[in-house]
């Protein structure tokens, strides 16, 4: 009984500032009670290895790497004027406030030359061909298989000038990202590097005794059949306080709308729509 | 020969615009891995078979002509100047387990005009590439270079005059319907080829139907057009040919009746391009269709070198027969009845 109680402590100590949903005694319980008793400490367990990055600690992240990598560029001639910041998809994305967020705690703001969406093509081509050379950041939360942010970033950089060099600054990424971003040449300043080995549920992870592990798993697959382990099966265990990435395991987060299982981590997008 | 507006020969630009290379007197040799591809996915751009060909080459003897590369500021590892194929080939190397260097000679990185140029160099090797980003850098060259004539960009672009030409046409449009073609999502980006092809369209609107610019603006039967193709309307950008076809095609007569359709093909959103105009274009091509089959025929038959056949009376008949079929249809075209619908016999 204690075990649990202090796993429940922990996890509600830990996990406290998520947006999507509160975690509270309340959340921790009706997620744990559609288990049975005798899965309950494992899935505590579980929960309790889920690398949550406070708001505080993304805002301190990504001013910390900026810093760093905005020291390295002038020392090689790249000036901040030179430097154009990048947002990889829509406003209101992850991405979209990462950057104001770093916009806002770094005071970049009309320090930088500018500050783009990747969809605004013509915007960075007319920013990097004024400029002649420089470098690119492209800002994001979390990077998972890279897939997403390669599609985005494949079709600006047709539009961006060859003597630009570019960066991504990232709060985390996953280690299958960085050979897509090494073959494009993009040099990611990470604040946190999620190993597979990290991530308890992934195949190739070690973390968990394997009896163990395929009795999660085995839980998983009653929330969803098909990909529980979240997309490409990354089953990634960072969490960000805005929001879980779509890699983060099932077994977290819950079916879509929440039904039937709740999660105790749900992304905004499996919460129930607010009427 | 062409001058820019500073009065300089543009053929022969200012040193520091057409020596994009200048050596940094280094030889390396690099791994794969410490070069990078162009940003404009060159990946895309080679055909496999010579670029086989290319690995097999390397395969047995490695790199023999070292490629040419920069190091852009800030950044670790080296751009591709030349030698995009050798890279490509040493990557797939590489991925199949053989050890590969590449000899390459460091240059200082380009300025902006030869970066510029160099994307042009990268665009024309692409197979299907976008015409998009490429007239927005021709825009840019044309501007820093305070040129605009089609055969000096030619030279300093390697890219054909018809291209630029299409590209201009591609940058008189107005920044919000250019913006239509950068859209990253392909199944809303609207074709950089329906500006092409809807350009002539627009003109013959502006020519012949200044009521319509007057009542819509040129803009606005733009958007007109761009709102059909969203509805599908316009189910190939190619179908615009056949409005100015239909047009050009016809006499006096027709056009008035092709200018006419196109007015109501502006104004109904629901009228489709081959609907509207196939019947004054099948006319004409039944017309062009008839006159190269008669001319066919008689060299076929002059081929046959008919006038020494001995057995006379079978052929002589089968002449007789074209001759009265050729009679009755002039007859009837003559009597301005409706031709050659029914003369299957």
């Amino acid at each position: 009984m204690l075990p649990q109680f202090l796993g429940r402590a922990r996890a509600l100590l830990r996990l406290r500032g998520y947006k999507p949903q509160p975690v509270t005694p309340k959340s921790i319980s009706n997620w744990l009670n559609q288990f049975d008793r005798t899965d309950r400490r494992l899935l505590l367990d579980l929960l309790n290895r889920v690398i949550y990055i406070s708001e505080k600690e993304t805002r301190d992240l990504l001013v910390q790497r900026n810093r760093s990598l905005i020291t390295e560029l002038t020392r090689q001639g790249i000036p901040l004027k030179k430097i154009i910041y990048v947002q990889i998809d829509d406003a209101g994305s992850s991405s979209a406030a990462m950057l104001n967020m770093l916009k806002e705690a770094a005071l970049l703001e009309r320090r930088a030359y500018a500050f783009l969406d990747s969809k605004d093509v013509r915007g960075l081509h007319e920013a990097t061909t004024k400029l002649g050379d420089g470098a690119i950041i492209y800002v994001d939360d979390f990077i998972g298989t890279a897939d997403q942010f390669c599609r985005s970033r494949d079709f600006a950089a047709e539009y961006i000038l060859e003597t630009f060099s570019e960066f991504l600054l990232a709060a985390s990424v996953c280690e299958e990202a960085l050979y897509a971003l090494g073959k494009r040449g993009i040099q990611a300043r990470i604040g946190r590097l999620h190993s597979i080995n990290e991530r308890a549920l992934h195949e190739s992870s070690s973390l968990l005794d394997f009896g163990n592990k395929e009795r999660l798993l085995e839980l998983g697959r009653q929330i969803s059949r098909r990909g529980s382990l979240g997309y490409k099966d990354l089953a990634s265990m960072v969490v960000f306080y805005r929001n879980a990435p779509n890699s983060t395991p099932w077994l977290l987060r819950g079916n879509v709308f929440q039904k039937p299982y709740v999660g105790v981590l749900p992304r905004t997008t499996d919460l129930p729509p607010r009427l | 020969m062409a001058h820019s507006k500073s009065g300089s020969v543009l053929l022969e630009p200012p040193n520091d615009v057409h020596s994009p290379v200048v050596p940094g007197g280094e030889l390396l040799k690099l791994r794969p891995s410490e070069i990078i591809p162009s940003k404009n996915n060159p990946r895309h751009l080679f055909d496999r078979e010579p670029l086989d060909a290319l690995k097999k080459s390397i395969r047995q003897h490695g790199v023999l002509v070292p490629i040419t590369v920069y190091q852009p500021k800030g950044q670790r590892a080296y751009s591709i100047l030349d030698g995009q194929r050798r890279h490509a080939c040493c990557v797939e190397l590489q991925d199949e387990g053989l050890e590969v260097t590449i000899p390459a000679n460091v240059v200082e990185p380009p300025t902006k005009i030869a970066a510029l140029l160099y994307m042009f160099s990268i665009h024309n090797f692409r197979e299907q590439w976008e015409l998009m980003p490429t007239a927005l850098a021709l825009n840019t060259v044309m501007t820093e270079l305070e040129e605009n004539d089609n055969k000096v960009i030619s030279k300093l672009t390697g890219l054909s005059e018809p291209q630029i030409q299409r590209c201009k046409i591609l940058l008189t449009f107005p920044e919000r319907f250019q913006q239509l073609s950068l859209d990253p999502n392909p199944k809303t980006r609207i074709p950089s080829n329906f500006w092409i092809e809807a350009y002539p369209v627009l003109n013959l609107c502006e020519d012949k139907m200044k009521d319509l610019v007057q009542d819509l603006g040129r803009d606005g039967i733009t958007e007109r057009l761009v709102e059909k193709y969203r509805a599908k309307k316009i189910k190939s950008v190619l179908h615009f040919r056949r409005i100015m076809e239909a047009y050009e095609v016809g006499d006096d007569g027709v056009k008035a009746a092709v200018l006419e359709r196109l007015r109501q093909y502006i104004q109904d959103a629901q009228l489709e391009t081959r609907n509207a105009f196939d019947e004054f274009v099948m006319d004409n091509r039944r017309i062009v269709g008839a006159i190269n089959t008669c001319d066919e025929f008689i060299r076929s038959i002059q081929r046959l070198k008919i006038d020494y056949a001995l057995e006379r009376r079978e052929v002589k008949s089968a002449l007789e027969k074209v001759r009265d079929f050729a009679q009755s249809l002039i007859n009837k075209l003559e009597g301005g009845d409706p031709p050659a619908e029914n003369v299957e016999e």
